[in-house]
């Protein structure tokens, strides 16, 4: 029950799982990743880190990961743009909640498979 | 202490990701504790969001740079020597970290 008409959407979806299957430690440790902007006709995504990652030590590390694995491993994806919430500073305040935009969350309560592996 | 293998480290982010983040957040917390919080912070996430580990060989590593990371950094008021300093040091410990992690120090 996916795919259908809906590419710009199932593509999204893909970037949001991509996350999450990835980097379950962003949500782990009280951080959130949202997609800002995705251009199907570039390839080209923004993915903010927000909530505890704007400030973390490792958020560095883990936006080149992202950025590196994602136009490896989703071929639609021509170039990633990901930053904190430190570059502005007046954004990101509140934003802890861990979500993903795109993220379809089945009411059956199994929030599909959990997050693995602490690093 | 992790198997280091440096075919793998070509593929760094996706055979060694939590070994670079380890490295990364050691020496976050080092510098700190130890510097200006506010540039440390500033240095970790506008300048280093834009570099790379490389192994060099001989157990040594190597962290690249964007170009003109003074340019990159706002918010922040501080003197271009005192910066350029500061991340020198940063570099060095990320470094010095990264030998640690995998087993070279």
């Amino acid at each position: 029950m996916s795919t259908e008409t809906q590419d710009g959407d199932d593509l999204e979806d893909r970037v949001a799982n991509f996350l999450r299957r990835n980097f379950p430690q962003i949500q782990m440790h009280g951080g959130s990743a949202a997609i800002q902007d995705l251009d199907r006709e570039t390839g080209e995504v923004s993915i903010a880190l927000g909530g505890a990652c704007s400030g973390c030590g490792i958020s560095p590390m883990t936006i080149q990961a992202i950025k590196s694995r994602m136009v490896k491993e989703i071929p639609e994806i021509e170039k990633v743009n990901a930053t904190t919430g430190m570059d502005g500073g007046d954004d990101m305040g509140g934003g802890m909640s861990p979500s993903f935009p795109g993220e379809t969350v089945d009411d059956d309560g199994s929030a599909d498979e959990g997050p693995e592996a602490p690093f | 202490m992790a198997d280091f293998d440096p075919e793998k480290f070509e593929d760094k982010y996706a055979n060694y990701f939590p070994e670079l983040q380890q490295a990364y957040k050691n020496a976050f917390n080092r510098m700190n504790d130890q510097y200006d919080s506010q540039l440390v912070h500033a240095i970790d996430q506008q300048v280093l969001n834009e570099s790379e580990p490389f192994y060099e060989g001989d157990g040594e590593f190597r962290v690249e740079l964007p170009e003109d990371p003074y340019d990159r950094v706002t918010g922040v008021l501080v003197e271009e020597d005192r910066f350029e300093e500061v991340l020198e040091i940063h570099v060095e410990e990320i470094e010095r970290e990264l030998q640690r992690v995998f087993g070279f120090a």
